[in-house]
């Protein structure tokens, strides 16, 4: 064999001859470009460093929040944008479903293919039956809903009834909004509960840190000892799940111990005295034994909230992941919130409500496409009423009467993700045939994973826009491409429920054939049919430039410009907004009996309701299943169920591992490392044990998302990609009966498991531990009961909403809380003056016409047509730009020279055409708005400052006098 | 003078491995090498009264280091700075240092073939540096928690003499007199 003097080989045996590593930033043609984070919804700054249209390297931002940290998934960026294993082009399925052959398509003819079909769908069995699965709030969203609305579906959703949105509504029917943005710098006390920054948002972790440094006190609610609950001032280690009746035994104790802020209830709560009466009950001591917590410690709790104010209390994923009391828990906490005066104030629990000066979400999700009939068909709305279209459209109109905008429909209106799943295999309600599944891999994120396996394997027409190909993907019709991070910009805008914005740049032009999300929906969307003046934006830059272009910010002419310049826009920090407006809730206080909440049916105060599952309601369930499984919080270094194809972080947590305490270990026989089966009523999973004391002697810890990409999908698909063999998701259940009445979500934490060692014969997870049924048991496969029989948590509390005492005028709509009448469409308040005010602005309008009051010009402005009109409602007639007033006598002095002609409204000099405009004092040629001077109506020229009479073309000075030439 | 050390302020650290991976992403080491393991012993007492801390390591780039003398071809050296780095065209692979290492912080990758290979360490980010004097390690930029702390110890106004001046610190092994310059704040269950 001839070795080659030039191969690389041979230098290779002498030794590497790059002896530097390091990415060179400074060398030529690397430009830096601003941009942001994308791997979850914190969003840190990164720099990237782009060469020949690639980024070489990337850092994290040290002007940005994250003072130049990146957590595993930040660094990662580069080894996601290049893996070898990313979807690059448009598949199309060519073998059976679920077999993994693919034909390789042009992007744009699969959009057609796709299109053309969900078309014929919506023909044959109505729009309804197309259905759409989101991600995190990364994927802008109002692009999906925006589509979905034109289609005509209602059901988009998203594991938001897991993540925030049934406690954003609660809160919301409480006090007017989400008080979520902690204002910790004037803070004194901190609760972290069921939130564990130390793994899920570093960013904030380092802020809290410094803060309790300088002597914030942090309490942490978690029954693991957590990352942050290990650096914590206080640790409430409870019972999972249990959650709420915690809550509501610190409210008592608040309430009864008399340390809320009297003047706070007294001038701005609603119906103190009821909620009193109804936390009576709810005593420490009555919580002790489901919260597993010492009475005292509830109480010392309570007392170092309630007497260290102004305080926060930051949100946690647990408050809605704990079933059917998720929301009956926040709304408690809301109302602990409430109570101790911390809503709205310095150091409190901020309120921001939605951007008022530039276009919120919503207003870009065209959610007037979509017609009422069509809203009353979105699956789960006659169940889960509070986060879908009937409590979405109360408190929506609410907002925009005391706001003067509202919250985006994503996120805040969806339909019922497991009913989704459900009817795909049911046909009830109806059937849905087509699922667009965008950003997630519901088998492992979604509850009852093998329910929703069985109806992604079921579902007639299956679409996935992803990196990878997940389990998910792999019974796909079409997948098509997703650009990453570095590949699109970014905006922030927290779920378009805040005043604030954040941006970053796109740092290169997606790779291959991958495109944003935006682009999906909006070439989706084309090839249906869609207007394409509804789809003005053919990149995301444009669409964010007119998102914030209201704003006006100097030197602001693209979105690039904005985060160039700028990078985010806070409003200047406005608290006490309630002093002056009163809270945004319909009767305008803080309602301790939330009339919005009655009104869905439910009990306007939290009525406290127990787990599914649990020792004291069901004995029988936690004899044969004693110990509590907690699950789904977040860890390093995944997110969801995002990275586990990564090497270069995968070797940090190669295997999932579940938490036990060495008491339970050394009692069930548990080593170290030992791979074990966790089994509750709807299934079991494997995991291997890591003993450690951070749990409960009862408890046990078991992370979410686990799927192993590493495996050949095709090769078993009753758990392909063993989707199933240690996905948390098994074990938990989605039945109607389990889930929050209210907000629909289901339980992650507080479920009665076994947990056993994986013995000789019984090591490998077999078919019938894949089995699905509905409702969720293993023991039951198939459908034993059909979605429509099954029951709800809690039956709906009739209410009758009072009659008004008078007729309600024609184009009105009457708020029976506050007895006021609001103008349908606009809903601007009807005042007692007879004028209806623009909740936004606190302009008058005419209460006829729609036109606003302009006190400069005392008169009143069409503001789509920008016509003025007078008092009278006439119209203000204009010439050469001067305001006319014909038929009336003159309403300015007229100079002496000049003419008053009543027919016209203006002063004229002679027979001249010109207009005097008193406010100048100049004539002005109604023809090309020249001027000339009052006195002989010669022409004003700008060039020479002379005036010129056109007869002779003669000059003459400002004072007359002529001018030689 | 200039002597590199870096302060590792455990009170702050939560073990969530950015350094690790920062490192190892922009050093491009291979899977099997990892210069700064963030080790736990997990949580420590009964519970619920325990606590855990996390110890991030890395060479100690000592002032006395046992891996440099008895470096057969000259490849295992340090930097007047005080920093201990691997000339790889030196190197032979023959691991003597790697034996040498009382703290284990140098090895070979194993998955690099046999004329590839050799012994790998951190080097404070050494390359970085000698681009940009004044750039910062990758793990100590990367670091939410700004955990660790790295600078020049002859500089009094350097953070890290600050640091080292006003508050306990320990070092690691210092009975092998082998100068560590790597100084723990350890995490005894008070507030950072």
């Amino acid at each position: 064999m001839e070795i080659s003097k030039t191969s690389t080989g041979l230098k290779g045996l002498v030794s590497p001859d790059t002896v530097s590593t390091e990415v060179d930033i400074h060398q030529d043609g690397v430009t830096m470009v601003k941009s942001l984070c994308y791997f979850c919804h914190a969003n840190c700054g990164v720099l990237a460093y782009v060469k020949d249209g690639d980024v070489i390297k990337i850092e994290g931002d040290p002007d940005y929040s994250n003072q130049g940290g990146l957590c595993c998934r930040g660094t990662s960026a580069l080894l996601h944008v290049n893996h070898p294993a990313r979807i690059n082009h448009a598949l199309k399925r060519v073998g059976a479903k679920g077999e993994g052959k693919w034909e390789k398509i042009p992007y744009d003819q699969a959009i057609q293919e796709v299109a053309d079909r969900l078309n014929q769908i919506k023909d044959e069995s109505g729009a309804e039956a197309v259905a759409s699965a989101g991600g995190t709030t990364r994927t802008d969203d109002w692009a999906r809903r925006r589509f979905l609305n034109q289609f005509g579906t209602p059901n988009g959703f998203h594991n938001a009834l897991l993540c925030w949105i049934p406690t954003f509504m609660a809160e919301t029917c409480v006090a007017g909004w989400s008080p979520f943005e902690t204002d910790l710098a004037g803070a004194k006390c901190l609760i972290l509960w069921g939130m564990n920054p130390g793994a899920s948002t570093l960013g904030g972790m380092n802020g809290y840190t410094d803060l309790q440094k300088n002597g914030l006190k942090i309490v942490v609610v978690d029954p693991r000892y957590s990352e942050t609950a290990s650096k914590a001032d206080l640790w409430l280690p409870l019972r999972p799940g249990s959650d709420a009746a915690l809550a509501l035994a610190m409210l008592h104790t608040i309430i009864y111990e008399g340390l809320v802020n009297w003047e706070f209830v007294g001038e701005w709560c609603d119906g103190f005295e009821e909620l009193q009466e109804h936390v009576a009950e709810y005593t420490p001591e009555w919580a002790a034994p489901i919260t597993w917590l010492e009475p005292d410690q509830i109480r010392q709790a309570a007392r170092l909230y309630a007497m260290n104010t102004p305080g926060c209390i930051q949100w946690g994923c647990t408050w809605d992941q704990i079933g059917r009391a998720s929301t009956t828990g926040s709304h408690a906490i809301a109302l602990m919130r409430a109570v101790c005066g911390n809503l709205d104030v310095p150091g409190g629990d901020g309120m921001p409500g939605p951007a008022l000066n530039y276009l919120t979400d919503e207003e870009m999700e065209l959610n007037e496409c979509l017609p009422e009939e069509q809203k009353a068909k979105q699956i789960g709305s006659n169940k889960f009423k509070l986060t879908s279209w009937p409590g979405y459209q109360m408190i929506s109109d609410n907002a925009k009467r005391t706001w003067g905008k509202t919250l985006p429909t994503e996120w805040f209106c969806e339909a019922h993700g497991p009913s989704v799943f459900k009817a795909i295999i049911t046909g009830d309600p109806y059937q849905v045939r087509a699922l667009i599944v965008n950003a997630t891999n519901p088998i492992n994120s979604y509850g009852d994973a093998k329910m929703t396996l069985q109806a992604l394997k079921q579902c007639e027409f299956l679409v996935v826009v992803d990196y990878w190909m997940t389990p998910t993907a792999l019974f796909a019709d079409y997948v098509f491409p997703a650009a990453g991070a570095l590949e699109r910009p970014t905006i922030v805008t927290h779920y378009g429920a805040t005043d604030s914005i954040m941006g970053g740049r796109r740092a290169i032009q997606p790779k291959y054939d991958r495109h944003t999300d935006m682009t999906f929906w909006r070439k989706l969307g084309l090839a249906c049919g869609q207007d394409p003046a509804n789809w003005p934006w053919e990149t995301e830059e444009e669409a964010y430039f007119h998102i914030l272009e209201p704003l006006g910010l100097g030197g602001v002419e693209s979105y690039n410009d904005f985060v160039d310049y700028y990078r985010m826009y806070y409003p200047p920090l406005h608290q006490n907004k309630f002093k002056a407006n009163g809270f945004w809730t319909p009767s305008g206080k803080v309602e301790c009996n939330s009339t919005i909440l009655r009104e869905l049916g439910y009990p306007g105060m939290p009525t406290y309701i127990g787990c599914i599952e649990n020792e004291i309601d069901t004995p029988e369930i936690a004899e044969e299943y004693p110990i509590v499984l907690t699950t789904g919080g977040g860890f390093m270094p995944y997110h969801h169920s995002e990275h586990f194809q990564m090497q270069g972080i995968r070797y940090l947590y190669p295997d999932p591992y579940f938490s036990i305490n060495p008491e339970l270990a050394e009692k069930l026989n548990i080593a170290y490392g030992d791979w074990c089966w966790i089994e509750t009523r709807r299934g079991r999973i494997k995991m291997r044990a890591n003993v450690e004391p951070e749990v409960h002697p009862n408890v046990v810890f078991a992370p979410r998302g686990w799927w192993f990409p590493e495996r050949d999908g095709s090769a078993d698909l009753d758990n392909p990609f063993g989707c199933l063999e240690s996905n948390v998701n098994v074990l938990t259940s989605v039945d109607d009966e389990h889930c929050d009445p209210m907000g629909g979500s289901w339980a992650n934490r507080g479920l009665m498991c076994k947990v056993y060692k994986c013995g000789e014969y019984d090591k490998e997870y077999k078919k019938e531990d894949t089995q699905f049924s509905i409702p969720g048991s293993s023991s039951e496969p198939g459908v034993t009961v059909m979605p429509s029989d099954q029951k709800l948590a809690r039956e709906p509390i009739p209410f009758e909403k009072p009659e008004p005492a008078e007729a309600v005028p024609e184009g009105y709509e009457w708020v029976w809380q506050s007895n006021t009448l609001y103008q349908k469409g606009t809903h601007f308040r009807l005042d007692e003056s007879g004028w209806l005010i623009n909740p936004r602005t606190k302009g008058y309008h005419d209460a006829h016409t729609g036109w606003r009051y302009d006190a400069a010009n005392e008169c009143l402005v069409d503001d789509e047509t920008g016509k003025m009109y007078t008092m009278e409602r006439e119209e203000i007639v204009f010439a050469a730009g001067v305001r006319c007033y014909p038929g009336q006598a003159a309403p300015y002095e007229v100079p002496e020279n000049l003419t008053w002609n009543q027919e016209k409204g203006y002063a004229t000099l002679g027979d001249k055409p010109y207009v005097y405009d008193p406010n100048s004092g100049w004539m002005l040629d109604p023809d090309n708005g020249a001027f000339h001077d009052a006195n002989y109506g010669w022409l004003y020229d700008a060039a020479t400052g002379h005036l010129v009479d056109e007869a002779t073309g003669k000059h003459y000075d400002m004072s007359y006098a002529p001018v030689e030439e | 003078m200039t002597r590199y050390v870096m302060v590792i302020d455990q009170r702050r650290c939560i073990g969530c491995h950015s350094c690790t991976v920062a490192c190892r992403t922009w050093n491009k080491l291979p899977l099997d090498i990892v210069y700064n393991p963030v080790v736990t012993e997990g949580a420590q007492g009964t519970w619920p009264n325990v606590h855990k801390s996390w110890q991030p390591l890395l060479c100690m780039h000592c002032e006395n280091p046992e891996c440099v003398p008895c470096c057969p071809s000259g490849a295992s050296q340090q930097d007047e700075d005080g920093t201990v780095w691997v000339d790889p065209k030196k190197c032979l692979s023959c691991k003597v240092c790697v034996n040498a290492c009382p703290y284990g912080m140098r090895d070979a990758s194993h998955l690099e073939d046999r004329m590839h290979r050799y012994v790998r360490k951190c080097t404070f980010c050494r390359d970085k540096r000698q681009l940009d004097p004044s750039a910062q390690p990758y793990c100590v930029l990367t670091c939410h928690q700004k955990a660790r702390i790295f600078g020049d110890l002859d500089d009094p106004n350097s953070e890290v003499s600050k640091l080292i001046g006003s508050v306990k610190t320990e070092r690691l092994f210092e009975e092998f007199g082998t100068e560590p310059q790597i100084y723990y704040i350890p995490d005894l269950g008070g507030k950072a």
